[in-house]
């Protein structure tokens, strides 16, 4: 799992469940995407060196369906996840925000093959705890049970993968779910401010809405069917898919079954062309008039894309542990010593194309909004002026290994991690590459992203308290 | 206490000390010096994980004191130790990403240890100094105090009114016993809790003698032995535990609503006493019904299937026969909060409110009562059904062997086998989960269905509602006087509606409820 430290508002980007990290790409990989003429296979061993220590295996299909497996230690159980790399990010046309969570939605809805009581029925009959969830770069679609039953899991997920079908009223039905889901969601406070920083920090990128959606598109989603169709011929395709199985299995049975089931998969040809941010010219402050909950603030920087060949991501997850681990001086001034917050916390989120660095403050008074938004700040600017020690920064990549180390103790947190980095590049071995990576960070590398990124013109500042403004500045 | 005696009888023997030794797959059970040890040997795990469980939750709370055990239990971690102080061992715990908490509930509080095997022997002078030498701090009790004093201020009414509706439920259910209070206490019980308060507390409640020690994980032997020799420096006297309260069975359906500003949509939870735990073979053939009426986010269950799938009204709807921790986060059942005081409840989702269905739809522009009436007639409804007709064969027989695959789910992490065995002693049984499977190996039908009869009805329960204050009186007028509550579609789902949905949403909206009382009550008047 990764360990960027919780952040509030980071919390509310995940539709349905939670979701985490993993892995590296082998060159191997990427040259068997391209040609994509016959299946290939390639097996990573277990080395000291790599921060996942089970072996894994990366088998693709000719039509372009990468298949991962990683046997562990579960007798009797596996985790079986499939990850299809679209999201909110991929909801570019007007009028269809939180069109990817409706659609994992309509996964559930039948096929031909299962009428929608079938399928629920045969669900049951998995035994498996199964269920799915969206982010803005991917949706998720997971089942954990019984090996014994693996067979009937690929039957079912492969199924609804190529012949998904609903009815028209099915479809209006299910919009009805979201709108609940999305007013479950709305009781909290952090949700909305969620919602309204995102809208205010980007202007053009698909990153301005959440993957809930804008609400009038959720009310209108029962009157989108027909786009419903397109965007299932669109994504739900081989080349956007990858497979992970871990557990109680091997390779060559994970791929015999993902031959037999997914082998028939035609591969599509769209590419999502996600418009371009512009820079950032000026500060922006959004505010939530709300007195019901402690006074809050959030500060949000544009930072980076994912990348897994450059140093930024690993420079700025350790420099969020420089700031807000429960030993940095930042987090024992405003929380411990002067309690001016109940707490501070805040991260980069890894995602595709660039994103928010948000940091995250629970105010004890409200007057104190200002005095934490500038030491905040000014712990920023320490690091980038003064750097750190390296014994700070070798405590840092310590924990960030350990406590990989230890949350990877069964088949659903390993595939879930897995998962995450497969979102974000495709290939599960950027887990492997990210973790190296981090060894590597030096004090200059984090001065440099701290530099590069956090700046005030490339900031939003967003609030809560029962004023009718935040009054920041 | 409602519980039978005979019950009593069974868990109270199986609490004795003197346990006889016994191995299951790999957990190993002794008693050793008083103390119960629950031990789950992983020798190929990278980890040690500890829990300590103390048989003393809120119901030990003193009058006027509410919250204090869930108080002193979260100032034990987020303190420090005589020798260390807060941010030291902050300092130290860092670069081992070892972790460490409290869990507090009812009748239990459990801190929980893990640690890398790399550093077991640095990091355990730590756990040995937070439970027999805790600092209690001036500075770390206020730290703590400002927290728990703002969630029962603000955050219990203001973060999720699906937490809220349960809390609600349960003051209703166990009003004046001590199951009653949140573990969080209230407004005025938090703030009259002081550090001396709290020493005495933890002093007088976390002894030796309640405690239950877990271990699991890649550990030697001697280390247990070393666990095992300090724990015996708490003190060994016997913590006057309360008896459990127990839940109240109203007199008809007595249904509270809670008004608040800004709600966006009706957040139902229903409950009415359970004279069953999983101490009770029986549990396992309830447990089978209620898993076809209401398994926790399982798309495929009665309440699920009639609200949300065919009607499209909500999130989700279950159905529980215990406390299920987290319900909004959990897809899977945790451990660490057994409870021999126990309540069936159904659980409806946030459903939309008239003033929304307004403005959203004008071909509901007259409408005065949101969904929320219909959807618990007709969670009411499914729940008689199943009363009075019991499970088909087919429906028995796919359930139980849905249960016989999902419970081994439970428990898939060293930390949660090792939870679930511990709890287990609590409910007087060796492995719990191994157990259940058995149990229902050996049902039959007849079973099961006895057990709906003789447990589940659906004339007298407690039911909370919290919903937008525009929508109160509309929607207590409607209980009250058991108004019909026709089912309210947009035009586009209505006209894709089967007749067999319109027929069946006939009898629901005239569906009689035995409602006997509907007050109202002010949210910013709740946990005062």
């Amino acid at each position: 799992m990764n360990t960027k430290p919780g952040i509030l508002l980071l919390l509310a980007a995940l539709v349905s469940c939670s979701d985490d990290v993993d892995t590296a790409a082998s060159s191997e990989i990427s040259t068997s995407v391209e040609a994509a003429a016959q299946s290939s296979s390639v097996e990573t061993a277990a080395v000291v060196d790599k921060i996942l220590p089970y072996p894994m295996t990366q088998h693709q299909l000719a039509n372009g369906l990468n298949v991962v497996t990683v046997p562990f230690d579960s007798p009797g159980t596996a985790a079986f996840y499939a990850v299809v790399r679209v999201g909110a990010r991929d909801e570019v046309e007007d009028g269809v925000t939180g069109f990817a969570h409706f659609f994992e939605h309509m996964m559930f809805r039948g096929t031909d093959t299962y009428s929608k009581e079938q399928y629920q029925d045969a669900l049951k009959s998995s035994g498996a705890s199964a269920n799915a969830n969206t982010s803005a770069d991917r949706t998720v679609y997971h089942m954990t049970g019984n090996v014994e039953r693996l067979d009937l899991m690929f039957e079912l997920e492969a199924d609804r993968f190529m012949n998904l079908n609903y009815s028209e009223h099915d479809f209006r039905t299910e919009a009805g779910a979201v709108k609940g889901e999305y007013t479950k969601n709305y009781a909290s406070p952090y949700q909305q401010l969620y919602e309204m920083t995102k809208n205010t920090a980007f202007d053009v990128h698909t990153y301005k809405h959440t993957t809930m959606g804008f609400f009038d598109d959720i009310v209108d989603m029962p009157n989108q069917y027909d786009y419903s169709l397109e965007f299932f011929d669109r994504f739900y395709r081989p080349e956007y898919t990858t497979l992970v199985v871990v557990g109680d299995v091997t390779p060559e049975r994970v791929n015999q079954l993902a031959e037999t089931y997914y082998g028939s998969w035609e591969r599509g040809d769209y590419i999502t062309e996600v418009p371009a941010e512009p820079m950032q010219t000026a500060t922006r402050f959004v505010h939530l008039q709300n007195g019901n909950i402690p006074s809050h603030i959030s500060l949000n920087y544009k930072g980076p894309a994912f990348d897994d060949r450059a140093i930024d991501m690993p420079a700025l997850d350790v420099l969020s542990q420089l700031l807000f681990a429960r030993t940095s001086p930042l987090y024992r001034k405003l929380v411990l010593e002067e309690r001016k917050a109940r707490s501070v916390g805040g991260g980069a989120g890894d995602s595709r194309d660039p994103s928010l660095f948000s940091i995250d403050a629970s105010l004890i008074d409200k007057a104190d909004m200002q005095y934490v938004k500038d030491e905040i700040v000014a712990a920023i600017e320490t690091i980038k002026n003064e750097g750190v020690d390296q014994a700070t920064l070798n405590s840092i990549k310590s924990n960030l290994k350990y406590g990989f180390a230890m949350s990877i103790d069964n088949p659903d947190s390993i595939a879930r991690s897995l998962s995450h980095y497969i979102m974000l590049t495709g290939d599960p071995e950027t887990i492997n590459r990210l973790y190296a990576q981090y060894d590597t960070v030096t004090v200059a590398d984090v001065q440099a992203v701290t530099a590069r990124y956090f700046v005030d013109s490339g900031l939003t500042i967003a609030t809560i308290s029962e004023d009718e403004s935040g009054g920041i500045q | 206490m409602l519980r039978s005696s005979s019950r009593n009888t069974k868990l109270r023997s199986r609490f004795l000390p003197g346990l006889i030794l016994l191995c299951f797959a790999c957990s190993l059970v002794s008693v050793s010096q008083a103390q119960e040890i629950v031990e789950l040997k992983l020798p190929n795990s990278n980890k040690v994980s500890i829990k300590l469980m103390f048989k003393n939750g809120s119901i030990s709370d003193p009058e006027g004191l509410e919250g204090i055990t869930q108080a002193t239990a979260s100032i034990v971690v987020q303190g420090g130790t005589q020798e260390l102080s807060y941010s030291a061992i902050q300092d130290r715990v860092y670069p081992m990403a070892a972790r460490y908490g409290v869990s507090s509930d009812k009748e239990v509080t459990t801190f929980s240890f893990e640690v890398h095997q790399d550093h077991v022997d640095e990091f355990y002078p730590i756990l040995k100094g937070l439970i027999l030498t805790p600092r209690f701090a001036e500075e770390d009790f206020n730290r703590v105090m400002v927290n728990q004093q703002n969630f029962v201020d603000q955050t219990i009414r203001a973060s999720s009114d699906e937490d809220y509706s349960k809390k609600a439920l349960e003051d209703l259910l166990f009003r004046d016993t001590n199951y009653q209070h949140m573990k969080q206490g209230s407004s005025a019980s938090v703030n009259n809790i002081n550090l001396d308060e709290v020493r005495t507390h933890y002093q007088e409640m976390f002894t030796k003698t309640n405690l239950i020690v877990g271990i699991a994980g890649n550990y030697s032997d001697g280390f247990l032995e070393q666990l095992k020799q300090d724990l015996q420096q708490l003190p060994d006297t016997s913590p006057s535990v309360p008896e459990p309260g127990a839940a109240r069975m109203p007199n008809g359906i007595e249904v509270e609503i809670v008004a608040k500003q800004g709600a966006f949509g009706s957040v139902i939870f229903t409950g009415f006493p359970l004279q069953l735990t999983r101490a009770d073979d029986e549990f396992a053939a309830l447990m089978v019904a209620n898993s076809y009426l209401g398994e926790h986010r399982k798309s495929y269950s009665r309440l699920y299937q009639k609200i949300r799938e065919a009607r499209s009204m909500n999130y989700g709807d279950y159905s529980y026969i215990e406390w299920y921790e987290g319900g909004g986060r959990n897809m899977l059942p945790p451990s660490g909060v057994p409870r021999s005081s126990n309540y069936f409840s159904m659980w409806v989702r946030p459903v939309q409110i008239a003033s929304q269905l307004r403005q959203q739809y004008p071909e509901l522009a007259d409408l005065e009562v949101g969904h929320a009436h219909f959807a618990l007639r007709m969670s009411v409804k499914e729940l008689d059904v199943l009363v009075e007709q019991g499970l088909s064969e087919e429906d028995f027989e796919a359930t139980r062997d849905f249960l016989l695959s999902y419970t081994k789910l439970y428990a898939q992490t060293p930390s949660s086998r090792l939870g679930y065995l511990m709890d287990s002693r609590f409910y007087g049984r060796e492995d719990y989960l191994a157990e259940l499977d058995q149990l229902l190996k050996d049902l039959t039908l007849e079973q099961v269905n006895a057990a709906i009869k003789k447990h589940w009805q659906v004339d007298n329960m407690f039911v909370t509602i919290i919903t937008d204050v525009s929508e109160a009186q509309a929607l207590a007028d409607s209980l009250e006087n058991n108004l019909s509550s026709p089912m309210s579609y947009s035009n586009v789902m209505f006209e894709g509606l089967s007749d067999e949905i319109k027929q069946e949403d006939a009898l629901v909206a005239d569906y009689p409820l035995n409602v006997r009382k509907v007050t109202i009550v002010d949210s910013a008047d709740t946990f005062k």
